[in-house]
C-alpha cells in the first residue's frame, strides 16, 4: 500500500507507516504536515532533535542511537532533559521511529 | 561447553551452511549446548521454507527445522539482513505491507542483540562464513 | 550483563560484498550491550577505511562515515595489519581513522587475548 502526503502542494509518497519513500524530497515543511497527521505541535525542542538527527545522518552515514541523540539533547538543551524520558515525551511513538520520520531518515531496521 | 554458532552464508552456494549444520549435530550428539544459531548476512537465506531442492540433494532449510525440533534448538534471523533479502514470517510482512511471508518453520526473526546476547553467555562462538 | 572482550575481524573490501555493511551493525549492537569492543582490518578489509571514498557510480551508499561516529559508541581501538598496508600501499593517514598499526605476530597476540572473535 503507497500512501502520499501533500507537502507545499506536492504529493510525496510514503509507506505504510508514514516514512518517505524518497529522502531526497525531505523539507522542514515534510516534518511540518507529519506532525499535523499526528495531531503533534512541533517546538523548538522538537526542531533541536531533528536537527541533530540530520546533521548526524549527514555526517556519519547512518541514524545515531537513541542514547547518543539523548546525550545531543542533553548538551544543547541542558543536562535535565538528556535523558530518554525527555525523548520519550517529546516523540512519544519512540524518538527513533517518530523523530527519524520526521526527519527523512531511513526507517530503524528494528535491531535496536 | 556452550556453543552459539554464526552461519554467514545461504544454502547451496557455499557448503558454509552445511559445516554449520553438521557442527551443530555433533555438538549436540556430543551432549554441548548450543545455545542459539545465528544467521546473518546471506544466512538469513536457510530461513525460507519455499527452497525446493531436487530429490537426490540435501534439504538445507529441511534439516535445520527439524534439528530445532529436535532438539528445541534456537534458529534466529537476523530482521535488518531478513529485510533486505526478503525473508519475512507473517507479522513482518503486516508490518512492511508484503503480499507474502515465508520463514521455515523452528526459525525466528529477531535483532542482533541476540547474536551479542549469545555470545555473552557461550563459552564459544563458532563463525561458520565463507 | 558480562562484558567480553570482543575482537571484529574485518577481512573483505568495503562494496564488493555485504560484509563491511552489515559488520558496522553488529558494532554498534555490540556496543549497546557495553561489550569491550575492538576493530581489527586485515587483508582487503583495509580498504573500507581509505579515505575520500565516492560510491556515486557504484549506486552503493558510502558507508564509511560511520567509522568516526563510532569513538562516541565508545568503539575506539581500531588495529590495521602492517603488513596489509604495506601490501596495498595504503599508510595511516590514508584512512579515516586514527588506528594502531600492528605486525602480524602482533595480531596473533591480539586474538589471543580476546574472548570472542567476529569473523567478516
Amino acid at each position: 500500500m503507497v500512501m502520499s502526503i501533500e507537502v507545499n502542494g506536492k504529493l510525496l509518497e510514503t509507506d505504510k507507516e508514514g516514512y518517505l519513500t524518497d529522502l531526497s524530497q525531505w523539507e522542514p515543511a515534510v516534518a511540518e504536515v507529519m506532525a499535523r497527521i499526528d495531531k503533534q505541535e512541533l517546538t523548538p525542542e522538537h526542531w533541536e532533535g531533528i536537527n541533530f538527527l540530520r546533521e548526524f545522518y549527514d555526517e556519519f552515514a547512518m541514524a545515531p542511537a537513541v542514547r547518543i541523540l539523548t546525550r545531543a539533547i542533553g548538551k544543547k538543551l541542558g543536562r535535565e532533559k538528556g535523558n530518554a524520558r525527555y525523548l520519550y515525551n517529546l516523540f512519544p511513538y519512540g524518538p527513533g521511529k517518530q523523530a527519524c520520520r520526521y526527519a527523512g531518515l531511513p526507517k530503524p531496521s528494528g535491531c535496536m | 561447553m556452550k556453543f552459539v554458532i554464526q552461519v554467514n552464508e545461504g544454502p547451496y552456494q557455499h557448503q558454509t551452511t552445511d559445516s554449520a549444520y553438521q557442527f551443530t549435530r555433533a555438538a549436540l550428539a556430543r551432549g554441548h549446548d548450543v545455545l542459539r544459531v545465528f544467521f546473518y548476512h546471506d544466512g538469513v537465506n536457510n530461513g525460507t521454507r519455499l527452497t525446493s531442492p531436487p530429490q537426490d540433494d540435501r534439504d538445507v532449510v529441511g534439516r535445520w527445522s527439524a534439528l530445532a525440533a529436535e532438539h528445541g534448538l534456537d534458529l534466529v534471523i537476523c530482521v535488518a539482513a531478513a529485510h533486505r533479502r526478503g525473508i519475512l514470517d507473517e507479522s513482518e510482512m503486516k508490518r512492511l505491507d508484503k503480499d507474502a511471508h515465508n520463514l521455515a518453520p523452528g526459525f525466528r526473526i529477531s535483532g542482533l542483540g541476540q547474536l551479542i546476547e549469545g555470545v555473552v553467555l557461550a563459552d564459544r562462538l563458532v563463525v561458520f562464513g565463507d | 550483563m558480562r562484558i567480553k572482550k570482543c575482537l571484529y575481524v574485518n577481512r573483505r573490501a568495503p562494496y564488493g560484498t555485504s560484509y563491511a555493511l552489515e559488520a558496522i551493525d553488529a558494532v554498534l549492537i555490540g556496543s549497546a550491550f557495553d561489550q569491550d569492543i575492538s576493530l581489527l582490518f586485515i587483508d582487503d578489509g583495509l580498504f573500507q577505511l581509505k579515505r575520500d571514498q565516492d560510491t556515486t557510480d557504484l549506486e552503493i551508499k558510502n558507508h564509511s562515515p560511520a567509522y568516526r561516529a563510532f569513538e562516541m559508541y565508545d568503539v575506539e581501538k581500531f588495529y590495521v595489519s602492517e603488513e596489509a598496508m604495506a601490501a596495498r600501499g595504503l599508510k595511516k593517514r590514508d584512512l579515516v581513522i586514527d588506528v594502531e598499526v600492528l605486525s602480524d605476530s602482533r595480531i596473533k597476540d591480539l586474538m589471543d587475548e580476546h574472548d570472542v572473535i567476529f569473523s567478516f
